[in-house]
């Protein structure tokens, strides 16, 4: 096996608010490697957003390290991280956050834009991956012409269409109904089979249980790491709701 | 080039999304760009009518008399003027022959306008009269629309003979050639030997072709002796005319006895220096509708930054989107320019449409002097597109800065 494709050591992100340290992340380790299908999973306040904004170098870290693909990214730029942003990660949102006045495929497209590839080869790649998530006959619908789980593969589409190395999902089916859910989650699968890398980032136990990794977090630090079923069990020592 | 057509397309699909917000944000821009185009239109068409209208001169040609020039701001000081002694014929006579004068048209008037009349007509008291010499026709610029004009022998036999403006013809004479008929000045018969070409209107509001002109010997007969005279001096050609101003103005002090040190007690002015005063008046107008253009400008460029503003908050979400995806800070920044660009572009367009349309308007159905100048189309697409991009640099980098993670939460 080679190098991880992430390597994340000690990271922690620590917030002052109104005086007071909250320390949302508080010294997390694990790799994950390439073609992985990883959850991580816990309770909202365990630090599992602030981990996702982490790793989707949409933020950077109070200390500790984080390497994706070879790359420091604590030592990167503004700049440099929208690059990585663009090249290496492919968002998979809860609210989909697709451009409402955007055509399916204006959205899938936007990825490549700020690629700067041509309009031609941005459309035929962008029509391509519409067709891989099943929606070749909507691509010129807008967000609100679309059901909740058609919304969601056009986001996934937007996902993959810039090849990236990691996929990054933020409850990807908390805004839609158990069945759509499943058809999504089936997708997942489906493309984790095709070697792509995936986060997956839920607070549903059950949902955790069906990836062949998880990672459990509580109170911004890492509680258990292990195959799906055993992690998503775990009960922490001063779980919520008891 | 991709990156352009990109930005232009997403400025242009959020015009489309909001069209009346837009229409109303640009109101500001549209009447800034309107009003210097309509402005500037009305006085570019004022100046070059002044320039028209105004010469009453023939090219190459100046006037030299004991007021200053109609119109001079110097004509204030009336009474010193008055007081100067008169331009007399015999000192008008003296310049003739100098190296670089053709013609000298010595001209003789009464002190306001005259009534002529016939048998059966009158004119109202508004005809300016003159007692000429040949010479008067070139050094006017009049020409003959029929008849001939007044000649050498004409002046020397003292004949009761009258060429009138095509004013004074048409009211006497209506629909019938004047030529040889009588018509009355101050009790003197004159008997009618031509008719001008017309010449039009001062700005549409004092014609120039209502004149009566004789012989100044003739002249004197009806109306008495005026010892002063205005004299028009015509160079012997149009780039000579400094050198014969020159050679007239030191005969003159000359002939008026002036010492070296003494000012001129004459006046003298041509075509060019007689609109002076009013294209610096026409400039100055130029000036405080600039002035309040850019105020307007300054508005509109207010409005633009308020509309930006809206459109960040209210795409707060797109904004992170955007950058989540990998768009850098300069391509956030760039994008909600060009909008602000394009938007305020697209308001100087209609402003100059409109600008120039209200001044076309105004010359077609009220016949006022317009002219649309090129620069000031430009001027007002430039200040415009400029507005655009000065206000809308605030928003568009607070744009650019909106954190990515933050700016998906909003709702």
């Amino acid at each position: 096996m080679g190098d991880p494709l992430i390597s994340i050591d000690r990271l922690a992100r620590h917030y002052s608010v109104g005086g007071e340290v909250v320390r949302a992340l508080d010294g997390v380790s694990f790799d994950i490697q390439a073609g992985e299908w990883v959850a991580i999973v816990g309770q909202s306040g365990s630090g599992k957003s602030t981990l996702m904004n982490l790793l989707g170098c949409l933020d950077t870290a109070t200390s500790g390290t984080y390497r994706l693909n070879g790359a420091d990214v604590e030592t990167l730029s503004d700049d440099q991280l929208a690059d990585l942003r663009n090249k290496e990660i492919g968002f998979i949102f809860q609210t989909f956050q697709l451009l409402p006045r955007a055509s399916a495929l204006a959205n899938v497209e936007l990825p490549l834009v700020y690629r700067g590839i041509s309009r031609k080869e941005r459309r035929a790649t962008a029509e391509q991956a519409l067709r891989s998530v099943g929606l070749g006959n909507r691509m010129h619908h807008r967000p609100n012409e679309l059901s909740g789980g058609q919304r969601q593969r056009v986001a996934i589409a937007r996902a993959l269409v810039g090849d990236p190395s990691l996929l990054l999902a933020d409850e990807p089916t908390g805004n839609l109904d158990s069945q759509t859910g499943e058809e999504i989650i089936r997708l997942f699968g489906d493309l984790n089979a095709r070697g792509h890398t995936i986060i997956l980032v839920t607070h549903e136990p059950k949902l955790a249980a069906r990836c062949p990794r998880a990672i459990k977090l509580m109170d911004g630090r890492v509680l258990g790491d292990g195959p799906g079923a055993e992690v998503a069990a775990l009960q922490g020592p001063r779980a919520v709701g008891t | 080039m991709t990156q352009l057509l990109d930005n232009i397309g997403m400025a242009l699909g959020t015009l489309r999304a909001n069209p009346l917000r837009s229409l109303l944000t640009l109101l500001g821009i549209v009447i800034g760009a309107g009003t210097v185009v309509a402005m500037m239109s009305l006085t570019e068409g004022l100046r070059e009518k002044v320039t028209t209208d105004f010469a009453m001169l023939g090219p190459g040609t100046f006037q030299v008399q004991k007021f200053p020039a109609p119109g001079s701001f110097a004509r204030r000081d009336w009474r010193k003027y008055e007081q100067r002694r008169p331009l007399t014929r015999d000192q008008g006579e003296g310049v003739r022959g100098l190296p670089h004068v053709k013609l000298v048209s010595i001209e003789e008037y009464p002190n306001r306008p005259e009534v002529v009349s016939t048998r059966e007509k009158k004119t109202k008291q508004n005809v300016d009269v003159g007692g000429v010499l040949p010479d008067y026709l070139e050094a006017n610029g009049v020409t003959i629309a029929e008849g001939r004009f007044i000649t050498d022998g004409d002046v020397e036999l003292g004949r009761r003979v009258v060429v009138l403006g095509p004013d004074v013809a048409d009211l006497l004479f209506p629909g019938r050639s004047p030529l040889g008929e009588e018509v009355r000045l101050r009790g003197t018969p004159f008997e009618v030997i031509g008719v001008g070409e017309r010449q039009g209107s001062v700005l549409g509001l004092k014609s120039k072709d209502g004149w009566a002109v004789m012989p100044w010997t003739s002249y004197e007969i009806a109306f008495g002796r005026n010892a002063n005279n205005n004299v028009a001096i015509v160079a012997t050609s149009p780039a000579d005319i400094q050198k014969a101003i020159d050679e007239v103005v030191t005969t003159l002090r000359r002939l008026r006895g002036l010492s070296p040190g003494d000012e001129n007690d004459f006046d003298y002015f041509t075509n060019e220096s007689a609109t002076e005063t009013l294209d610096q008046l026409i400039a100055m107008i130029g000036a405080a509708t600039f002035g309040v253009c850019a105020l307007a400008l300054l508005v509109g460029g207010i409005g633009i930054m308020n509309i930006m503003l809206v459109s960040v908050t209210e795409r707060t979400r797109e904004i992170g989107v955007r950058k989540a995806l990998g768009a850098r800070r300069r391509r956030i920044l760039i994008q909600f320019l060009f909008e602000a660009v394009t938007l305020s572009a697209l308001g100087g367009l209609f402003g100059v449409l409109l600008g120039a349309g209200l001044a076309v308007g105004a010359r077609e159905v009220f016949s006022v002097p317009a002219s649309v100048p090129a620069w000031a189309v430009l001027l007002s697409l430039f200040t415009a597109c400029g507005a655009g991009l000065l206000f809308g640099i605030y928003p568009a980098a607070r744009a650019s800065r909106l954190d990515p993670v933050e700016a998906m939460r909003t709702e």
